[in-house]
């Protein structure tokens, strides 16, 4: 099945490929992988005021993977973690026209938006001690 | 893949006690034929790869046995033999020929015969899979940006031949390590089938189990990331 037009386009120029610092402040970092198909997908937002103000990826893996995550980071960027916590796989399945054998690329792009969002929120409590 | 999951199971074993045979209703007590008519009997859904070519569930097992089985088994129910039976007895039989088909494709590999009874064993892989080994999907992201520079460089470029001679070394580190962890699952796969050969059911094995499936489960991952990249690697400097 042929890649459809979206797909080639993420994949022909990629939005916001490149990495942050882990380390950096406001950064949350997203790794994660699938095992039956080997394709890996690194997923980093920043955050400032509880919004998300930059996205980058680094997807090692086929044209659907690398558009997922391409698409992902776009979505993310303006967007409140509470609003990025929406973001479905299905969402960008239908964006993307992906066919059924590709779902489970969205799949590893929602996990990573998830680990992402994850690290960034265990990042702020161990820095931000509870007031209580 | 098109290797099945089967439902539960659970219940193997206990397909044959309950089965009977379509033809003439008697028990079936025969390994794939009816003893009494004679008939041939479809293989259960529920009957495993393992059990399909007569061998126990282990993960090491005779190539030259089970490739004698399966063409003893393929004979048995080629199409051939059949032109002359009941419509139903010719499905069958080609049924069974399709199973037999996708159980030893699967089993004569050793990545995917072990593949395949994680998911016997686990029901699902996906509960016994673990964090993701960040360290080497920083090494793969790494190595695949050194990839992209190599494909956007003029090759007969110093950048070109210095970016090439690192790839090499890369290569050979990873075959290495890919080696390395086959056989280090190959260890895994003796210490799982003498588990299996001593068949206790103290609450030790099972966590001996647990531990052995986790880490199959772990290796077998890495090495299918690892396998990615490296075919990935191949033939960009092929």
């Amino acid at each position: 099945m042929a890649y459809s037009n979206k797909v080639v386009d993420h994949f022909n120029n990629p939005r916001n490929m490149g990495s942050f610092k882990k380390d950096e402040d406001g950064v949350g970092t997203g790794m994660v992988g699938a095992p039956e198909c080997g394709d890996v997908m690194k997923l980093q937002i920043k955050v400032q005021n509880d919004t998300i103000v930059d996205a980058k990826f680094k997807t090692f893996g086929c044209g659907s993977a690398i558009a997922s995550s391409s698409l992902a980071t776009e979505w993310l960027k303006g967007k409140t973690i509470e609003e990025a916590q929406q973001i479905k796989n299905t969402d960008i399945v239908q964006e993307l026209n992906l066919p059924p054998v590709k779902i489970h690329c969205s799949v590893l792009a929602e996990d990573a938006i998830k680990a992402a969002l994850a690290d960034y929120q265990k990042k702020t409590e161990e820095q931000t001690p509870s007031t209580k | 893949m098109d290797q099945h999951t089967p439902e539960s199971p659970r219940t193997r074993g206990l397909q044959m006690a309950r089965s009977m045979c379509w033809h003439c209703q008697s028990a079936v007590t025969g390994e794939y034929f009816c003893e009494r008519c004679v008939k041939v009997q479809p293989v259960s859904k529920e009957t495993d790869y393992f059990t399909c070519l007569g061998f126990p569930r282990r993960l090491t097992l005779d190539q030259k046995k089970l490739e004698a089985k399966f063409y003893e088994l393929s004979r048995t129910f080629h199409p051939d033999f059949y032109q002359t039976k009941s419509s139903a007895e010719q499905t069958i039989s080609l049924g069974n020929a399709a199973v037999l088909n996708t159980a030893y494709r699967t089993l004569r590999d050793p990545i995917q015969r072990a593949e395949y009874l994680l998911c016997l064993e686990a029901g699902s892989v996906k509960n016994i899979r673990t964090s993701p080994p960040a360290d080497l999907f920083e090494e793969i992201l790494e190595l695949q940006d050194t990839l992209e520079a190599y494909r956007s460089s003029d090759r007969d470029s110093q950048k070109g031949r210095e970016l090439r001679v690192a790839l090499e070394t890369e290569q050979r580190a990873l075959d290495q390590r890919k080696q390395e962890m086959e056989a280090q699952l190959q260890r895994l796969f003796t210490e799982w089938d003498q588990l299996q050969d001593r068949g206790e059911a103290t609450s030790q094995a099972r966590a001996e189990r647990d531990r052995l499936l986790k880490q199959m489960r772990d290796l077998l991952s890495n090495r299918t990331y690892v396998t990615s990249i490296v075919n990935d690697l191949a033939a960009t400097i092929a």
